[in-house]
């Protein structure tokens, strides 16, 4: 805003711009020896603030920060922190603008900022502040953010009632977003790479929809074969298109008055794409194959795919009156803790010889896992192009290769993470004339064209393609 | 910040294998208390043995604070067998750890602090 503008306060619109609050820097607590409970806690740090054990002292240098559980609309401050090996005066952490910090150690425990051991550094957006085996802090920046519009009410941390987990801003942004289509009928499209959570977010739209108390049900375009895609879709009347064939209401039948997902919706031909227009229409109008008698359903679809949007037919498209982008995981690790603990909570129901193994028990019950720091921070800084799923592999791998009884960063978990680092870093590297040349060398073939430029899968390629202006065949697909 | 404080606070800092330490020195001198420790696992037990006393460390002024942690402290103490003639064994254990752990920081100071500390914290659980 230029500082000479006139506002008008009686407008709402310029009100919102006046009030806009800058974003501050934030810690969130990502790991802690003494306090695993607390993880995904978040010290906002608006000004210089002291951090360290137990309730403010009188010579602290700065006012004393606070963990708190924060959400949108919401800040419920916790009690002091009690880790023993932080220090009563530990660390002062002043803002350097919106997205960095300056950290000094002024406590007895070593300090490490970003993997070096310092008594003074600056810490930016992303970086790890690890006091020595007591706790790692995250480097975050956030808003306030105005309340959020959904109901939903679980404890802090923990999976929402429809599995989601996360309290990060772009966490909740979903959880909004969810929330706002599912208040309506219309139909949904949700886009997001694989592994990042797109059943879990169709889920979440019926499950607060005034549908709910029907089944939603659930299918998966990629895996119907092409010949009879409109008959599952539609279904078909009895004898047709073969004599002794049994009458199928079809998805859309099925589905009427609740809601049907169709996941992996980019692998859904044009024809059948034209197919589904008039059923999306609100009229909701279909017929079965073999009938002349048009029907009505009256269901809202919940389409997902990972392809870019372009792949879709525009007027396919255009049914879809709510689009819900779901982030990677990268752009929000601040809750990769938060996943982490609640992977290795599952792991350890469902097996109990991994927790015998590697976890704590307090007074005869299941308590927090051993968990190494070195494991956390990796994770924190690690590109995920797979997301949740990576995530939940990269844990099996490491309690499968783990040698002691503690899980922490095997050298399997460690090769794992710096190739597919290395894989995911390494487009922007790659030129037009390299894409060209390697599509022509590898019979236009996205798959095999992917491998040989080490991408971590076909759709990194066609997106490459995508910003290059080039296109390849999908005959492999 | 008390003697007390900065001795437990250089010690936890700088020896990351303390509440083992202590344990391995209190089973040697009395390896009848291992029974009492098989709830938690060591790891467990570890940590809890470290917040608790740096809490109680922290806290020595609280009267409030106190009263109330070690009245709990007390009462699930008795619940797995604790005896009073246990509490001067684990304080010999504890001063023994410190010392090797502080080297020349344990002072006469220092030994006298914790010794006195010690004694009044059995004194008010003991009641």
């Amino acid at each position: 805003m230029e500082p000479d503008e006139v506002i008008d306060a009686a407008l709402p619109w310029e009100r919102v711009r006046r009030s806009r609050a800058p974003r501050v820097p934030h810690l969130v607590l990502a790991w802690s020896l003494d306090e695993p409970e607390r993880v995904g806690e978040v010290l906002p740090i608006p000004r210089p603030t002291a951090i360290g054990r137990g309730g403010p002292l009188a010579d602290d240098p700065f006012p004393r920060g606070a963990l708190h559980q924060l959400r949108p609309g919401r800040a419920i401050a916790g009690p002091p922190i009690t880790s023993a090996r932080i220090g009563r005066q530990q660390l002062v952490v002043e803002p350097r603008g919106e997205e960095a910090v300056h950290v000094r150690s002024i406590g007895p425990a070593r300090v490490r900022v970003a993997g070096k051991v310092v008594t003074e550094a600056v810490a930016r957006l992303g970086d790890v502040i690890e006091i020595h085996n007591a706790a790692v802090f995250l480097v975050t920046s956030r808003a306030p953010q105005p309340a959020s519009t959904t109901s939903l009410d679980f404890p802090y941390g923990a999976a929402d009632p429809f599995g989601m987990i996360g309290e990060s801003e772009l966490a909740w942004r979903v959880r909004d977003a969810v929330a706002f289509a599912a208040a309506t009928s219309r139909h949904v499209l949700i886009l997001g790479e694989s592994g990042a959570g797109k059943e879990l977010a169709a889920r979440a739209v019926h499950g607060l929809s005034k549908r709910r108390e029907r089944t939603l049900i659930a299918r998966n375009a990629a895996t119907m074969p092409d010949a009879l895609i409109d008959a599952e879709l539609f279904g078909n009347v009895r004898n047709y298109p073969n004599p002794g064939m049994a009458e199928r209401p079809g998805l859309i039948g099925e589905a009427d008055g609740s809601t049907l997902f169709l996941d992996e919706i980019g692998d859904l031909p044009e024809k059948s794409q034209v197919h589904l227009l008039r059923v999306l229409d609100d009229g909701g109008e279909y017929s079965r194959l073999g009938d002349a008698v048009a029907r009505r359903s009256s269901v809202r679809l919940v389409a997902a795919t990972n392809r870019p949007l372009e792949t879709l037919k525009r007027d396919f498209l255009a049914r879809f009156t709510h689009r819900i982008t779901l982030p990677g995981l990268a752009e929000r690790r601040e809750d990769v803790p938060l996943l982490l603990a609640a992977i290795l909570r599952r792991t350890a129901r469902e097996n109990p010889q991994i927790a015998a193994r590697f976890f704590e028990r307090r007074t005869g019950e299941i308590a927090e896992p051993r968990l190494a720091p070195d494991l956390v921070i990796r994770l924190l800084g690690h590109p995920f192009t797979h997301h949740v799923r990576e995530l939940e592999r990269l844990v099996w791998l490491a309690i499968g290769t783990a040698d002691a009884d503690y899980i922490g960063l095997t050298a399997d978990v460690e090769r794992e993470l710096s190739e597919s680092a290395e894989s995911s870093t390494d487009t922007s590297e790659l030129d037009r004339d390299t894409l060209a040349k390697a599509l022509a060398d590898n019979e236009r073939s996205p798959t095999k064209t992917a491998k040989a430029l080490g991408l971590k899968n076909r759709y990194v390629l066609i997106r490459l393609l995508k910003k290059h202006g080039l296109s390849a065949t999908e005959s492999d697909s | 910040m008390s003697i007390l404080q900065q001795t437990l606070e250089r010690t936890l800092a700088n020896d990351d294998t303390f509440p083992t330490k202590f344990y391995q020195r209190l089973f040697a001198a009395h390896p009848e208390l291992r029974a009492l420790f098989t709830r938690s696992t060591p790891g467990a037990q570890n940590k809890m043995f470290a917040q608790k006393l740096t809490a109680i460390v922290d806290h020595l002024d609280d009267a409030t604070w106190m009263k109330r942690e070690l009245g709990t402290l007390a009462a699930s103490h008795v619940s797995y067998g604790v005896t009073p003639e246990m509490y001067p064994w684990v304080g010999e254990a504890l001063f023994g750890t410190l010392a090797e752990a502080c080297g020349e920081a344990w002072t006469a100071d220092a030994e006298r602090a914790w010794r006195e500390a010690y004694s009044s914290l059995v004194t008010a659980i003991l009641g």
